[in-house]
């Protein structure tokens, strides 16, 4: 059961950590533009060369249209390919891309978990060990889990060593940077160790995940972590989880906001729209800027500041 | 001095953190193998001995040094007060959310490096690196103000807070001309040129330090007398007078400037220091606007003829002052239109950043010239003789117009109409690289910074723009077209400095001037390369 209370708790701080990341983010103020091009939403012809709505004549009197096909165009192979990577950083690309390959295959080996253990305790036929459905599931998140383990491990070591070799790397790679890849690396390691002797169809991890949603009612003669390794893989897994979101490799998710947000934020602001009523509100925020040229003292307002003369002008 | 520095080591004092040795700049192509061994002129001892001077081998501010321990220690805390109101929505909701993100998500992993032009053309001098001065603010960020900074600072990246990082940090905000090729590569969305546009803006809206060139003779004298050139509303009606004579001696034509015209469609906002360096540019625009029958005026409101923006580089609330002036001319005149002349940052600006600014009656529509340009050549109304242009030409992107606006085709579409040799630069559009003198560089000159600049942060540009004229025989006069009045001035100054009109006929001048040689009608032409204007004997 300590294993359960374990992940359930890793899993508890994944969920607030993330959501705090993600509140912290969408109550930010609305901020000045600041997009680069190209905006991948832009449409087809201007994606093709970085272009915006702002090429044509008079553009405010057309609507402001982004097509989220050529978004997803351009992000699914950023997000799987690490596209950006290969483009810009190849020598790095062959460690990050097997590594982030392997962490994505876990998460889809997780997902496929989870679908199995719903459809046995939902009592589906179809997916009933032995039938075709069920062969299948099996067969896939096997594929998807030992793929993950090797790609991921041969990943993480690149990357370690990139790190520990490559100069420019070296130079800015903390504690926390090396950290990060072993305690994933172990994790690899440890969940090789565990499934490559004994295990190689990940009946054990399958077997854990009905455990966690049933609080360990739906076999109860089954105990997590048989031996050092299953344990230590679940406690690292677990781990791992809750670390996520509290480390920069929260990028997996952040990215998002990154792009949508800032890369891409080329939303115009049009009288009377819901970004003129956010621009209004920042203009009462009350700056505290020392400077003698700014003229803040708490009491004026951005809006007050901005309409007046800098001291040295008056 | 160590080979190897870690942004750390910005905190150890020495005479110098930073030294470039002949040789270590990247090597220039034939004929100007002569400048392989360059290097900058030393600072000399009385200049500096009372200012800041011990990062690199120049100077962009000149920050005097504290007389004594009290004060150092008053300006690290003043430091440090800014820092936190970096992080504050009262002080900071114009930039709040993507510094955050910058801040949090990097990986450090160097893909921005060799995007860098200023990094790769210095030999990869360490403190030049995007990474190297967002990692210092990173972790003074981290140390001094997070819950138990300074323990994990062991594990995260320590460094040391004193006067020599903070006056170093000052000056290395100004290595970085903020063209954001590194954000436009970075996988994850990092933005090593925000964070440095947001360093500057701790020194000057914090401590009141930024660079004279932009501060005292920038946004002040801007928004004191009219334009940071100086020129008060009567002296910039002088110019224009003046540039009109010119235009009708130079072409034959007649051109008549249309001032403060309420209720005209358009408003145009020059760079002021076009009027003075390139009076040309301001002709040629108003040939083209007269020809093609627009209804358009210039402001002789003091501001209101000089486009410049320079809070853009270093201070959001002098930014915000001198947008909010802008706006409120147009609005006075009741134009339907805002037309943004040949300047790059003037058109980010107002264009992109003021639009979250600007509210109500205030926001009224702005338009790049690039676009209005196409309008008129392509609608067919003025006639064109592209031979008349029948000389190389190759096309500068000003960052700050392509890469900041995805305006990208419509000078294009009027170069391949225009001038038949016309070829791009190698890379181009929103890859191409900064001219150097972007985020205020080009008018930055105190103490040999004009030299750093030639030979560290334009030097990509240059060698970009001889590989484009590569197969040209040296005889051929060459143009290089840059739609932007920093730009032009950076290019300006590297054809000077390497003497590549003796050494390659390279010229320089902006997209109207191109447009109006080929016009159809005009009895002499506007470009004559070799001649000096009128205005330069």
């Amino acid at each position: 059961m300590a294993f359960y209370i374990l992940t359930y708790v890793c899993a508890v701080v994944f969920i607030l950590a993330t959501g705090c990341l993600i509140y912290k983010q969408i109550t930010l103020p609305l901020h000045v533009r600041w997009e680069i091009y190209p905006v991948q939403h832009e449409t087809s012809a201007q994606t093709t060369y970085g272009g915006s709505y702002m090429e044509k004549v008079n553009w405010w009197t057309r609507p402001y249209k982004t097509s989220p096909i050529n978004e997803v165009k351009y992000m699914v192979p950023e997000i799987l390919l690490l596209r950006g990577l290969w483009k810009e950083n190849r020598r790095l690309w062959f460690a990050s891309f097997p590594f982030h390959l392997g962490l994505y295959l876990m998460i889809a080996t997780l997902v496929l978990l989870l679908l199995h253990a719903c459809f046995t305790l939902w009592g589906f036929e179809a997916f009933a060990d032995g039938k075709t459905c069920g062969i299948l599931l099996s067969g896939l998140m096997t594929v998807t889990g030992w793929v993950g383990l090797v790609a991921g491990t041969f990943g993480g070591l690149g990357i370690l060593y990139k790190r520990i070799t490559d100069r420019e790397l070296r130079i800015y790679s903390t504690f926390a940077d090396y950290f990060h890849v072993v305690f994933i690396l172990l994790f690899f390691f440890l969940a090789f160790l565990t499934c490559l002797p004994g295990d190689p169809f990940l009946n054990g991890a399958k077997a854990y995940v009905l455990g966690l949603l049933t609080a360990g009612a739906f076999m109860p003669s089954y105990a997590p972590g048989q031996n050092i390794f299953g344990a230590l893989t679940i406690v690292l897994a677990s781990l791992l989880i809750a670390y996520i979101p509290l480390t920069h490799m929260s990028h997996m998710f952040m990215k998002y906001f990154l792009y949508h947000n800032v890369k891409w934020d080329d939303a115009p602001n049009r009288q009377g729209s819901l970004i003129e009523s956010a621009v209004m509100q920042n203009l009462k925020f009350k700056p505290t800027w020392k400077a003698k040229h700014i003229g803040a003292d708490g009491t004026k307002s951005w809006q007050d500041i901005a309409s007046s003369a800098p001291k040295e002008t008056k | 001095m160590k080979t190897f520095l870690k942004p750390s080591d910005i905190a150890h004092a020495s005479d110098r953190l930073c030294h470039m040795e002949p040789g270590d700049l990247t090597p220039l192509p034939h004929p100007y193998e002569d400048f392989n061994q360059t290097v900058l002129t030393p600072l000399k001892p009385e200049k500096i001995k009372n200012i800041e001077a011990s990062l690199d081998d120049t100077v962009a501010i000149g920050i005097p040094r504290p007389a004594s321990r009290e004060e150092e220690e008053a300006l690290v805390s003043q430091f440090l007060s800014g820092l936190k109101k970096l992080f504050e929505k009262e002080n900071n909701w114009t930039f709040l959310q993507p510094l955050l993100l910058s801040m949090e998500h990097c990986a450090r992993c160097q893909t921005c490096s060799d995007a860098c032009p200023a990094f790769e053309m210095s030999g990869r001098k360490e403190i030049y690196r995007p990474i190297f001065r967002s990692e210092v603010l990173r972790r003074i960020y981290r140390k001094y103000l997070k819950p138990n900074g300074k323990i994990m600072a062991r594990l995260t990246g320590d460094i040391d807070l004193n006067w020599t990082t903070i006056a170093r940090l000052a000056e290395l905000s100004y290595r970085c001309t903020l063209c954001r090729r590194c954000a436009s590569v970075c996988p994850i969305g990092v933005d090593n040129g925000l964070i440095n546009h947001e360093i500057r803006k701790l020194f000057s809206q914090e401590m009141g330090i930024a660079p004279k060139e932009i501060h005292d003779k920038g946004s002040v004298l801007h928004l004191r007398v009219g334009s940071s050139t100086g020129m008060t509303p009567p002296a910039a009606k002088d110019s224009v007078e003046f540039i009109q004579e010119e235009m009708e001696e130079m072409t034959g034509y007649k051109v008549e400037i249309p001032w403060d015209v309420e209720g005209a469609d358009i408003l145009l906002l020059h760079n002021a220091g076009e009027m003075l360096a390139w009076p040309e540019n301001v002709g040629a625009f108003a040939i083209i606007f007269q020809a093609a029958g627009l209804s358009w005026t210039m402001s002789s409101e003091a501001a209101g003829y000089d486009a410049i923006n320079y809070g853009l580089w270093y201070d959001d609330v002098q930014f915000s002052r001198v947008a909010v002036r802008h706006a409120d001319i147009a609005r006075r005149l009741k134009v339907k239109k805002i037309v943004i002349g040949e300047c790059g940052h003037a058109h980010k600006a107002l264009t992109v950043i003021a639009d979250r600014l600007l509210t109500g009656d205030l926001n009224i529509p702005r338009e790049s010239a690039m676009v209005t340009l196409e309008d008129i050549v392509m609608s067919g109304k003025l006639k064109f003789d592209p031979g008349k242009n029948n000389f190389p030409v190759t096309l500068h992107d000003p960052c700050n117009v392509v890469r900041a606006m995805g305006i990208v085709e419509p000078q294009r579409r009027i170069l391949r109409k225009i001038a038949p040799q016309f070829r791009e630069m190698t890379p181009h559009g929103v890859e191409n690289y900064c001219c150097g003198g972007g985020s205020g560089f080009a008018i930055m000159s105190g103490y040999n910074f004009a030299e750093w600049r030639n030979l560290v942060s334009s030097r990509k540009k240059f060698m970009q723009i001889l590989e484009a004229f590569r197969n040209e025989p040296r005889e051929i006069p060459k143009y290089v077209c840059a739609p932007c009045s920093n730009c032009k001035g950076a290019i300006r100054d590297i054809i000077d400095y390497y003497h590549a009109e003796e050494r390659s006929h390279l010229h320089y001048g902006g997209l109207v001037e191109l447009i109006v040689n080929a016009l159809d009608g005009m009895k002499k032409p506007i470009i004559r390369f070799g001649d000096k204007p009128s205005w330069e004997l």
